[in-house]
């Protein structure tokens, strides 16, 4: 079974054909090489595969491909405006909130998710924004912090 | 590895009902697919030998939540995150509300449902206990026919519901309560997010000058499945509550466990955390109410 998926991904709208037992990972990754987008456990407990998906965060390791019809996409590559960071990622650098980074782009994602919504989060509103995105090495301080800072639209 | 599959996304219930009718057990339902993929991926042996996907988000009467004459309506593919920001749950229904707030991470709430929590009848599903305490009704069509059950009835045993294959879930329905109902959620896992529930305890008391009118227990994960405890509650009505009697009721819900479980090797860890966390729900349930 082929299907035809049509969506917006980081402001483009694309049409592409693929089979129905793909996860929306594996479009971003093999059909449209966003590799930014990162698989870790694949059952939706580490978060290395958060992107945001009409407005929200969620696991494309557990949305099935034909679920991603007229949705709009945004994924890490989508920040960086102009070949320009976007002021959340200059934030993760600022802080050192990045060490081995496979952890960055689920993270930036639950933070950018969280921020459009809430401009001010309170510490404990970052932490249960992040609280599905799992990082082994920095600990959470400097990520947090970098959120924090983050304040205002982002858009 | 998702098997290679055929894909529905019927838009209306009669689309489904009939995609149901024709596929029968060849067919798997798929909502926030937070248990289905992970399930594929792990080689589940829930999830052999699907050849159909039906998806439920396209069917928009699925996902509202409703008031109705007696209570909420909450349709069966409501995400987690809905239930938690909706306004009339967390007024009427504190406990599934906090329940709700358990689940998973963010991430897993945007996308899990609530008839997802439930249909598979995992004994930690986070939705049970608050649901059972609050005497949640479902409503289940299929071609021929609705039919309601309470939730109680409909969890038969661990991964077995009452539901046939050609049948799907639409609502779940929690009648008001009376006024004055106090209650309290409580889960353990081993971390506190995305945690799989070690334990999870639900009550709901009435007390009426210093008596107990009304209570509702139920518990998730430290049974076999999610259940109510109805001796227990029988033998607390119309009585005087007092530290004695919650360290009584405290000691007898240990014992029940254990009745349904059987000796566990977490026994010895579990029976005195979920007697000490019981007995210190009851507590903070009577002092706050005290405080009104």
């Amino acid at each position: 079974m082929t299907i035809e998926l049509n969506f917006t991904i980081n402001e483009k709208k694309i049409t592409l054909k693929t089979e129905p037992n793909r996860r929306l990972l594996d479009i971003l990754r093999q059909e449209l090489n966003l590799t930014g987008t990162k698989e870790g456990c694949a059952i939706g407990e580490c978060g290395a595969c958060t992107v945001v998906m009409n407005g929200k965060a969620v696991n494309s390791c557990l949305v099935l491909a034909p679920q991603i019809n007229g949705a709009e996409i945004l994924t890490v590559e989508g920040l960086e405006k102009d070949q320009r960071l976007h002021f959340l990622q200059e934030n993760f650098l600022k802080h050192g909130a990045v060490q081995c980074g496979f952890c960055t782009p689920g993270m930036l994602m639950s933070a950018y998710a969280l921020l459009s919504k809430n401009p001010n989060p309170t510490e404990a509103e970052v932490k249960e924004a992040i609280a599905g995105n799992l990082c082994r090495c920095t600990g959470y301080k400097q990520i947090i912090d970098a959120i924090l800072e983050t304040e205002g639209d982002i858009k | 590895m998702i098997p290679k599959i055929e894909y529905f996304s019927p838009v209306n219930l009669t689309e489904l009902l009939k995609l149901l009718d024709r596929h029968q057990q060849a067919a798997k339902i798929i909502a926030g697919g937070t248990d289905i993929i992970a399930g594929f991926h792990q080689g589940s042996a829930r999830f052999k030998g699907i050849k159909y996907l039906i998806d439920l988000n396209w069917i928009d009467e699925l996902k509202k939540v409703e008031l109705s004459s007696d209570g909420i309506v909450i349709g069966s593919a409501a995400s987690f995150s809905e239930i938690l920001k909706n306004e009339l749950i967390n007024h009427h229904f504190p406990l599934l509300s906090t329940a709700a707030s358990r689940v998973g991470s963010v991430q897993i709430r945007n996308r899990a449902t609530i008839g997802g929590n439930f249909v598979n009848n995992a004994p930690c599903a986070d939705s049970v206990p608050a649901l059972l305490v609050y005497d949640a009704e479902i409503r289940i069509r299929s071609v021929e026919a609705e039919r309601a059950v309470s939730l109680a009835d409909f969890l038969l045993k661990p991964y077995q519901t009452q539901l046939r294959s050609d049948e799907v879930v639409t609502q779940i329905r929690l009648p008001f309560l009376s006024e004055n109902y106090l209650g309290d959620f409580y889960k353990l896992g081993r971390r506190r997010g995305v945690a799989i529930s070690r334990i999870t305890l639900a009550v709901l008391m009435k007390l009426v000058e210093s008596k107990i009118d009304d209570i509702r227990i139920a518990s998730g994960a430290v049974t076999p499945i999610g259940k109510r405890f109805v001796s227990l509650e029988q033998f607390a009505r119309g009585k005087t509550v007092s530290d004695h009697l919650y360290r009584e009721l405290a000691r007898m819900l240990g014992n029940e466990i254990l009745d349904a479980t059987g000796l566990r090797w977490s026994s010895a860890y579990k029976l005195p955390v979920v007697q000490q966390t019981f007995y210190q729900q009851l507590q903070h349930i009577y002092q706050t109410g005290n405080l009104r």
